[in-house]
C-alpha cells in the first residue's frame, strides 16, 4: 500500500458515514427498545 | 522484498481446491434450506424423500454442518492462503504442512459426512449432548479442525520467514487480518476440541458411559460464539483491504482496521456464556460478566462500520457522488463483486442490531430459543459472510481459473439480488415469529399449537428460504460455469488489494506487534473463563447417558 496524499484526502471528511452510523445508532435503540417493550409487557418477576 | 508476486500455477491450484470443496458443501447443504422453510410454511417435503433422508432433523443437520462449519471452513482457509502468500509476496513456507492441513480437512469431511447421511448423527450443528452421534461424525469434526489449525500452522511460519526479511516493514493488511483470524480460532476451537476429546468422542466410542451436558455447553459455546468472528473477520479482511480498490477509492484508515483487529483478537473468544444465559448451572455473575464483554465487541464492530462506509463515501466521491448520501448511488453497484459486499453490509446493519438484542441478559429472554435466532445468523453467516464469500468468488474463481467470469456483470447481479431479497423476506419473518414466540429447530408444520397469528409469517419463511435457494443454485451455477468453461475468454485479474489513504508504514507500531495482544488474549480468557471451567471441572458428573433422539 502506498502513500497517496494530496489537497482531496486530506480535506476529506465522511460527513455521510457519520449520518448513517447515527442511522444505525437510532435504529439500534427503536428496535431494541421494542424487544424491551415486548419484555415488559409479558410481565415482571422479582 | 518482491515488487509484485506471481502466484504459480500450484498456488492457484490448491487455493482452488479449497474453494470446490466449499461450493460442493454449500451446494449439498443448502438442498436442504428450502425443505425446512417450506416445511415451517406447511408443505413438508420430507415424508417424499425417505428413506433417502428420514426427517426434519436430518436435514437440519446436513444444513448447518454443510453450510455453517465446512463451507465456511474450507473457503476461509483457501482465500487466507492467497491472502498470506499475494500480501507478503512469498511462497508458503512449507507448502506440504498446508496440504497436510488441507487433506485432513477432506479426510474430516468425509467421516462426518457418512453417518449424517445414514442419519447415524442427526444431533445439529451445535451436536449437544446428552444426543449422542456416531462416532466418526465427532472423528471427523476433529480432523477438519485440526486440519485448519495445520493450515494455519503453515502460514504463521510464511509469516515468520517474511518477517526475517523484512524487519520494520508493517504486515500487509489482508495477510494481517488472516493471520489474526487463525490465531482467533485456535484460541476459540481449544473449546470444541476439549469438549470432544475428553468426553464426547470416548463417551461414543463406550469408553465412558455417561457425559456432563452442562460442560459440554461451556465447552462448546467457549467455540460457539467465536465460531462467528471466525467466519465474519475473513469477510472484513476483503471489506477492508479489497472492497475500497474495487469501490474505486483508498482505505480510510489503516490504523483503525489494525485496532479493530486486534480487539477482535481481544475480544472475540470470552463471552460465550452470553449463550447459557438460561443454563442452570452457570452464575448470574459470570453470566453478567460475558454479557458486558459481549457488549464489549460492539466497539470494533462500529470500528468496522465506521473505517469501511468511510472508504466506501471515499470513493463514492471520487466517482461524482455529492450530497450528504449522494455519494452511495455513485458506488459500481453493477459490478456484482462490489454489489454483493455492499448488500451483505446493509443485511449485517440489521444483524448487528440482533446481536446486541441477543447479548443482553434481560432482553434475551423474549428471544431465546425461538426462530428469532436463526433468523439473526442468517443476517450474519449467510448474509455478511456467504453474500461476502459470493462477491469475492467472481473475482477470485476467474483470477485462479484465468477465465472470464461464464455469466454477465448482469446475471450476476441477478443472483446477488436474488440472494439478498429472499433473506429479506425470510429473516425478517423469522424474527417476526420468533417474538410471537415460536421455537427453533422445531418442525413447526407437525406442531398442533400454531396460532394464527403465525401462519402468515410462516408462509413468508417458506417463500424467502424458496427465493434463497435459487439465489444458491444461481451462485453455483456461476463459479461451476467459469471453472469448468471449455471455451472461454482467457483474462488476467489482478488481487484487488486496496491502498491505503495514508502510509501503513505510518501506522503506530503497537499495532503490528503480536506478543502484548497474545498476552492480552491468554489474559483475558483466563478471567472470563478460568474460575467458571475450574469449578464445572472440579464437578464433573459424566451421568447422562445419552442417546438417539431422532
Amino acid at each position: 500500500m502506498k502513500e497517496q496524499k494530496n489537497s482531496e484526502t486530506d480535506e476529506f471528511e465522511p460527513k455521510g458515514t457519520m449520518v448513517i452510523l447515527l442511522i444505525f445508532v437510532l435504529t439500534l435503540i427503536l428496535l431494541w427498545g421494542s424487544v424491551y417493550l415486548i419484555l415488559l409487557s409479558r410481565g415482571v418477576t422479582v | 522484498m518482491l515488487a509484485n508476486y506471481e502466484v504459480s500455477q500450484a498456488e492457484k491450484k490448491f487455493i482452488g481446491w479449497h474453494l470446490l470443496f466449499a461450493v460442493i458443501a454449500v451446494a449439498i447443504g443448502s438442498l436442504f434450506g428450502p425443505l425446512q422453510a417450506l416445511e415451517h410454511a406447511g408443505l413438508d417435503l420430507y415424508p417424499y424423500l425417505q428413506p433417502l433422508f428420514a426427517s426434519y432433523y436430518q436435514g437440519l443437520t446436513l444444513h448447518g454442518v454443510l453450510n455453517a462449519l465446512v463451507f465456511t471452513t474450507f473457503f476461509i482457509t483457501g482465500f487466507l492462503t492467497l491472502t498470506t502468500i499475494y500480501g507478503l509476496k512469498r511462497p508458503l513456507r512449507y507448502p506440504k504442512l498446508n496440504a497436510v492441513g488441507f487433506w485432513m480437512m477432506v479426510v474430516g469431511l468425509v467421516v462426518t459426512a457418512i453417518p449424517t447421511l445414514l442419519d447415524q448423527a442427526s444431533v445439529l450443528y451445535t451436536f449437544y449432548p446428552p444426543m449422542k452421534a456416531h462416532w466418526s461424525f465427532y472423528l471427523g469434526l476433529t480432523l477438519v479442525v485440526v486440519g485448519s489449525w495445520i493450515e494455519g500452522w503453515g502460514f504463521y511460519f510464511t509469516y515468520y520467514a517474511w518477517r526475517k526479511e523484512n524487519p520494520g516493514v508493517r504486515t500487509p493488511l489482508t495477510t494481517f487480518g488472516g493471520l489474526i483470524t487463525m490465531v482467533m480460532w485456535q484460541f476459540a476451537t481449544l473449546g470444541v476440541a476439549t469438549e470432544i476429546l475428553t468426553m464426547l468422542l470416548p463417551w461414543s466410542l463406550g469408553l465412558i458411559e455417561g457425559t456432563d451436558p452442562q460442560l459440554a455447553r461451556t465447552y462448546f459455546w467457549f467455540t460457539g460464539h467465536p465460531l462467528v468472528y471466525f467466519w465474519l473477520l475473513p469477510a472484513y479482511v476483503s471489506w477492508y483491504g479489497m472492497l475500497p480498490k474495487q469501490a474505486g477509492g483508498k482505505l480510510f484508515s489503516d490504523s483503525l482496521a489494525r485496532f479493530a483487529f486486534w480487539l477482535f483478537l481481544l475480544l472475540s473468544v470470552p463471552l460465550g456464556f452470553h449463550h447459557q444465559y438460561v443454563d442452570p448451572g452457570v452464575p448470574a455473575g459470570w453470566k453478567f460478566l460475558h454479557a458486558v464483554l459481549t457488549y464489549s465487541v460492539f466497539l470494533p464492530s462500529m470500528l468496522t462500520a465506521f473505517t469501511v462506509i468511510a472508504s466506501l463515501e471515499y470513493a463514492g466521491r471520487k466517482r461524482g457522488g455529492k450530497g450528504l448520501l449522494g455519494w452511495i448511488r455513485a458506488l459500481p453497484w453493477a459490478d456484482p463483486v462490489v454489489s454483493a459486499q455492499l448488500l451483505a453490509g446493509i443485511l449485517f446493519f440489521f444483524g448487528g442490531i440482533g446481536g446486541i438484542t441477543n447479548a443482553s441478559y434481560n432482553v434475551n429472554l423474549v428471544v431465546h430459543n425461538t426462530a428469532w435466532v436463526p433468523g439473526h445468523f442468517h443476517l450474519t453467516v449467510a448474509s455478511a459472510v456467504t453474500l461476502s464469500f459470493m462477491g469475492i468468488s467472481y473475482w477470485l474463481v476467474p483470477y485462479l481459473t484465468g477465465k472470464k467470469l461464464g455469466v454477465s456483470n448482469k446475471v450476476a447481479n441477478i443472483q446477488v439480488w436474488t440472494w439478498f431479497v429472499g433473506m429479506v423476506i425470510f429473516s425478517n419473518a423469522m424474527h417476526v415469529v420468533g417474538l410471537l414466540g415460536a421455537p427453533r429447530r422445531t418442525p413447526l408444520g407437525l406442531a398442533p399449537y400454531i396460532p394464527e397469528e403465525w401462519s402468515g409469517h410462516l408462509l413468508r419463511v417458506g417463500i424467502g428460504g424458496t427465493i434463497m435457494f435459487v439465489g444458491m443454485y444461481m451462485y453455483v451455477y456461476i463459479v461451476a460455469k467459469t471453472a469448468w468453461a471449455k471455451n472461454y475468454e482467457p483474462v488476467e485479474i489482478e488481487v484487488p488489494l486496496a491502498d491505503s489513504i495514508h502510509d501503513p508504514q505510518e501506522t503506530p507500531d503497537w499495532l503490528d506487534k503480536w506478543v502484548p495482544w497474545l498476552i492480552g488474549t491468554v489474559a483475558l480468557l483466563l478471567i472470563a473463563y478460568g474460575p467458571q471451567l475450574f469449578d464445572q471441572i472440579s464437578n464433573i458428573a459424566l451421568n447422562a447417558p445419552g442417546g438417539k433422539v431422532w
